[in-house]
């Protein structure tokens, strides 16, 4: 993975002095909090409903071992014991201290890592497919591009002050696993018909109150171009998008009101009128930044390993977790494994202090000392042999986290909802909660195939409702809880928003909803057809005739 | 013309050095406690009680200033779950509340 | 009202003219955009010297016949998040070649000005509150950059890194 020099050392060394300056003077009241408030976002900073809450980057979901055991750290020593790894591939703290934050991210910055341009209306963490440089079907390793911009787009001073926030996201693999199109800019990497790698740029998608799929605004861009195509795009935004209404703030809102003939034309215009040479990377640069994602030294390894064939015929609960949570590696001999952070009745996305050391001491023996966070909340081990897999399984067993339900409908995105988050009109965690309780029978889950359910407390969608199987929103109904059902909605390359199917449930009625759905399901599936391909024929009308009844 | 809606309200706010959440007291002081806090009544109560707040945002004390809406039938109490939940904890972390008040009910 | 630079107070000898005041002989005016494209020919033949004002929702087509003849341009962010005047500094620095005064106004505060300084702003009008301390203290927050600055001085990271290469 990529190790910071001494630039980049030194620049993440001086935002912890600037911070801990601006944390000193807002103390002392020589900065009020309206002038204060952007600047702890742009280190990561909120205020939730019990404390502060602090979210650190994970540079495209990789973390190190070290920086790994460091987090846990920080959770004993400046939270209560746990931290949630979220949507975006980031790890958030609950209940953090102001004034200790500039010791916070003094320790954060031994290990090369910060909480900068994790909130604020500024270019975000980028993320990126959690199965980069291991996943067999992909053309380029987009971790490249990933730190490429993770660079550039660190304090660029002309971008720090955007209409509102600015998501990226970047897939090397026609399967995208990285929901690129539900970003502000989706990266596919691709070849051209001349076999040159390049890019196929995606712009304006979003969740929110307005879910927008990505408009392709380019179906191919030279590699060497990704940065001055990027500033032109962010110059446009940060020229012309709204700043009267935040909720129309979004470069998504840009593209619509402008169409996307337009959007494109003036994009290209400052494309071609910029001085691309000064901004686009030198391809000396370019050499340097991959250097640090070459394959580890992996073994050559005869397939099939006997060891690993043995365990999966003689052990069914093993062979069961591998088949859902062990993904096809390019390397003879390997496999990545999906840690599932989803135990029936746990808090998606939560991990306590212990067992975040725990995984990263499997990580440091069977991984190369490498950990991946996913945008569904869960961890991976990219690296490791099969015939270890039957000894991680088990290590994982004994922390909780040896679930085989990744993909399956306990394998929940939730977001922090009212337990947590000021924004939330409703809870997401307790409904996650029910639902996994009431699938735990690993039997019936398996039987009921992928299923992603996601969950989210407002219509801010965090929780990327819009883009689930089946999406739960949470409403305020006159001071109670509500939940409303979308269907349909994917994240993939197939992108799909769900749609509202009906009136929304009560707490108590919503879990046995889900259920309706699922059986229905269940009962008009064909043979092999997943919940999504079966909604995709049938389409809403008989979910709703269960839910709701004939009208 | 309807009947005035009955007012009952307190103040909140969280601490700006460590963000916990605070209730104004019928002390004169901040509380971690709802039970503690100062109820209103009236009109004049509610202006009291956002002046009160207005000045501790501005001398830096306390931010996310709020009078809320809460019930005094036995222990004071915020009337809305998500008030409930500020003033208690995250409902799934049971372990980690606090109680509402400090004999610990 | 006090104008600073990256380095504390200067002295300022501007004056702002309202759109329907006659204009001066001598002296150095600022003006709206609209009475500069009405005005131009008087307020260059009577003024020593001509500056704009305007805000980030400028049409910049406007005012680039004008620049060679500007000797500055105050460009207002009109909150402390009013991103919009960052892209025109660059723009006016780098593709128009603007080589004047580029001044900012509004209510920033000192911790951005590093930031204005980058894309091209020379001197910050402010108000009597804005801390010189802090100031002094931002301006020389961060010594590294990956970006390439509109008024480069100071090499970039990425040029660091690959010393040969140009
Ligand atoms: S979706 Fe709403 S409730 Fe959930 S984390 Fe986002 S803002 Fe909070």
């Amino acid at each position: 993975m990529y190790l910071y020099d001494n630039f980049d050392q030194t620049i993440t060394q001086q935002r912890i002095g600037e911070f801990r300056d601006q944390v000193q003077r807002r103390l002392k009241g020589e900065l009020t909090e309206e002038q204060f408030r952007p600047l702890r976002l742009m280190n990561g900073l909120y205020l939730q409903l019990h404390a502060y809450m602090l979210r650190v980057a994970v540079p495209y979901g990789t973390l190190s071992v070290v920086q790994l055991h460091k987090l846990a750290d920080i959770a004993t020593k400046y939270d209560r014991g746990y931290a949630h790894f979220t949507t975006r591939q980031n790890i958030q703290y609950n209940w953090i201290k102001l004034e200790q934050m500039p010791d916070l991210l003094a320790e954060l910055g031994s290990v090369e890592m910060h909480g900068n341009q994790t909130s604020g209306n500024c270019i975000r963490n980028v993320t990126a497919d959690q199965f980069s440089g291991v996943a067999g079907d992909e053309i380029d390793d987009p971790r490249v591009a990933s730190e490429v911009i993770r660079q550039w787009s660190t304090f660029h001073p002309e971008f720090a002050w955007l209409p509102r926030k600015f998501k990226i996201a970047v897939t090397g693999a026609a399967h995208d696993r990285a929901a690129i199109q539900f970003h502000d800019i989706g990266l596919q990497i691709v070849r051209n018909e001349a076999s040159e790698v390049g890019y196929r740029v995606f712009v304006g998608g979003g969740m929110g109150r307005t879910p927008v799929i990505a408009t392709e605004v380019r179906a191919f861009l030279p590699k060497d171009e990704l940065l001055s195509y990027l500033e032109a795009i962010l110059r446009v935004y940060n020229r012309y998008g709204r700043r009267d209404n935040m909720y129309k703030a979004r470069i998504k809102i840009l593209v619509r009101e402008l169409g996307a003939e337009e959007f494109i034309r003036q994009v290209e215009e400052e494309w071609q009128a910029s001085d691309r040479a000064l901004v686009n990377l030198p391809p000396a640069e370019e050499d340097r930044v991959r250097k640090f994602f070459a394959d580890p030294p992996y073994e050559k390894i005869a397939v099939p390993v006997a060891a690993f064939e043995d365990a999966r015929k003689n052990d069914k609960a093993f062979a069961r977790w591998v088949a859902t949570n062990v993904h096809t590696h390019k390397v003879p001999g390997y496999g990545a494994v999906t840690i599932s952070l989803k135990p029936p009745g746990g808090i998606p996305g939560d991990a306590t202090d212990k067992q975040m050391h725990a995984v990263a001491d499997l990580a440091e023996k069977y991984s190369f000392s490498e950990v991946r966070v996913t945008h569904v909340q869960n961890l991976v081990l990219p690296y490791v042999k099969l015939a270890d897999l039957h000894a991680v399984w088990q290590a994982l067993g004994k922390i909780g986290f040896a679930d085989a339900n990744i993909g399956l409908v306990s394998d929940i995105i939730a977001c922090p909802g009212l337990d947590y988050c000021a924004l939330a009109n409703a809870r997401s965690i307790p409904i996650a909660q029910q639902i996994s309780e009431r699938f735990a029978d690993l039997d019936r889950q398996h039987d009921i195939g992928p299923l992603q359910i996601k969950i989210s407390g407002c219509i801010n969608a965090c929780g990327h409702h819009h883009a689930g199987h089946i999406g739960i929103l949470g409403v305020d109904k006159a001071g109670v809880e509500f939940y409303q059902i979308t269907l349909g909605g994917a994240a993939d390359e197939n992108a799909a928003i769900g749609t509202l199917i009906g009136a929304g449930f009560s707490g108590d009625d919503i879990l046995g909803a889900v259920e309706k759905v699922i059986d229905t399901y269940l009962e008009l599936r064909q043979s092999g057809e997943t919940f999504i391909d079966a909604y995709r024929r049938v389409g809403a009308a008989p979910f709703k005739e269960k839910l709701y009844g004939r009208r | 013309m309807a009947p005035p809606k009955p007012i009952s309200k307190i103040l909140t706010a969280n601490r700006l050095t460590n963000g916990e959440t605070l209730f104004y007291a019928a002390s004169g002081t901040w509380s971690a406690f709802v039970t503690e806090a100062k109820i209103v009544t009236t009109q004049e109560g509610v202006d009291e009680l956002t002046k009160i707040g207005a000045d501790a945002y501005a001398a830096n004390q306390v931010i996310d200033v709020n009078v809320i809406d809460a019930t005094a039938d036995g222990d004071i109490k915020p009337k809305d779950i998500r008030e409930i939940i500020r003033a208690t904890g995250p409902t799934v972390r049971l372990d980690l509340n606090k109680s509402m008040s400090p004999a610990g009910k | 009202m006090a104008v600073v630079d990256r380095n504390g107070p200067i002295a300022d000898s501007w004056k702002r003219l309202a759109d329907d005041a006659p204009v001066p002989q001598g002296g150095s005016v600022i003006v709206s955009l609209a009475r500069l494209k009405s005005d131009d020919n008087a307020l260059f033949a009577a003024a020593k010297n001509v500056g704009v004002e305007f805000a980030g929702d400028v049409n910049l087509e406007e005012v680039l016949a004008y620049l060679p003849r500007l000797s500055l341009i105050v460009a207002r962010l009109t909150t402390m998040r009013d991103g919009r005047p960052f892209s025109i500094g660059r723009l006016l620095r780098e593709r128009h070649g603007y080589k004047g005064d580029l001044r900012a106004a509004g209510p920033f505060i000192p911790d951005q000005v590093l930031f204005l300084l980058r894309v091209g702003f020379t001197t910050f009008e402010v108000d009597e509150g804005f801390s010189i301390d802090a100031l002094k203290r931002a301006v020389a927050a961060f010594t590294a950059w990956y970006q390439r600055s509109a008024t480069p001085a100071t090499p970039t990271v990425i040029e660091l890194r690959h010393p040969g290469n140009k």
